[in-house]
């Protein structure tokens, strides 16, 4: 399965919202639940689901859902 | 910073001003916790006190005795598995199980023993770092 699939899942979960559709460019403004305690949550997620842990400094770059699946990406491989 | 490994220890009583205060603050007024014939006739050997007093010290805990107050909780499980009494005394042992320092949320692992040793709750608990 696709690194953003199992990131949409994640999201779907965590938020509880079935309907989410996440892309490359999808933002925290384009998710209504995903504030800044579901971030916490969301992250925390990801990094037990894809067994890795990211800096504070990393998840700070994040611009949309495609640089944080490209840094998935980067740490598995 | 509390390191994964810490443990914590603390000491509660479940006295009479903690149960009334409960009783009469959530008004939870359930025989099984106010009728001891009916707790008796229940199977246990007198009143059960309301599970959720323990959620009350695990609240006094994070909010108290960590070494930060720079705390919020995000998310806590608790299992009962045995029934605590008044005037037991508890001890509450919590293990710090992880933390992520990309969001600053710390997990525990906690359990409750009474004044038998005997393990009456457990949980986990998730707490961020504000």
């Amino acid at each position: 399965m696709d690194i953003l699939k199992q990131v949409n899942d994640i999201f779907i979960d965590i938020l509880d919202n079935d309907d989410i559709i996440l892309t490359g460019t999808t933002t925290a403004l384009d998710v209504e639940e995903w504030d800044s305690l579901t971030h916490i949550q969301l992250v925390v997620a990801i990094e037990k689901h894809f067994k890795l842990r990211f800096t504070s400094m990393e998840i700070r770059k994040w611009k949309n859902v495609g640089e944080m699946c490209n840094d998935i990406e980067n740490r598995i491989n | 910073m509390i390191q994964p490994g810490t443990t914590f220890h603390q000491i509660y009583k479940v006295d009479d001003s903690i149960y009334n205060g409960f009783v009469n603050t959530f008004l939870d007024r359930n025989p099984l916790h106010t009728n001891e014939e009916f707790a008796q006739k229940k199977g246990f050997s007198t009143r059960v006190m309301h599970g959720n007093i323990l959620n009350g010290f695990i609240s006094h805990f994070i909010g108290e005795c960590l070494p930060t107050k720079d705390v919020i909780i995000h998310s806590q499980k608790i299992e009962y598995v045995k029934p605590v009494y008044l005037n037991d005394i508890l001890e509450l042992t919590m293990l710090v199980a992880d933390y992520f320092e990309s969001v600053r949320m710390l997990e525990f692992k906690f359990h409750f023993e009474n004044q038998q040793q005997i393990k009456v709750a457990k949980g986990e608990i998730s707490i961020g770092l504000i």
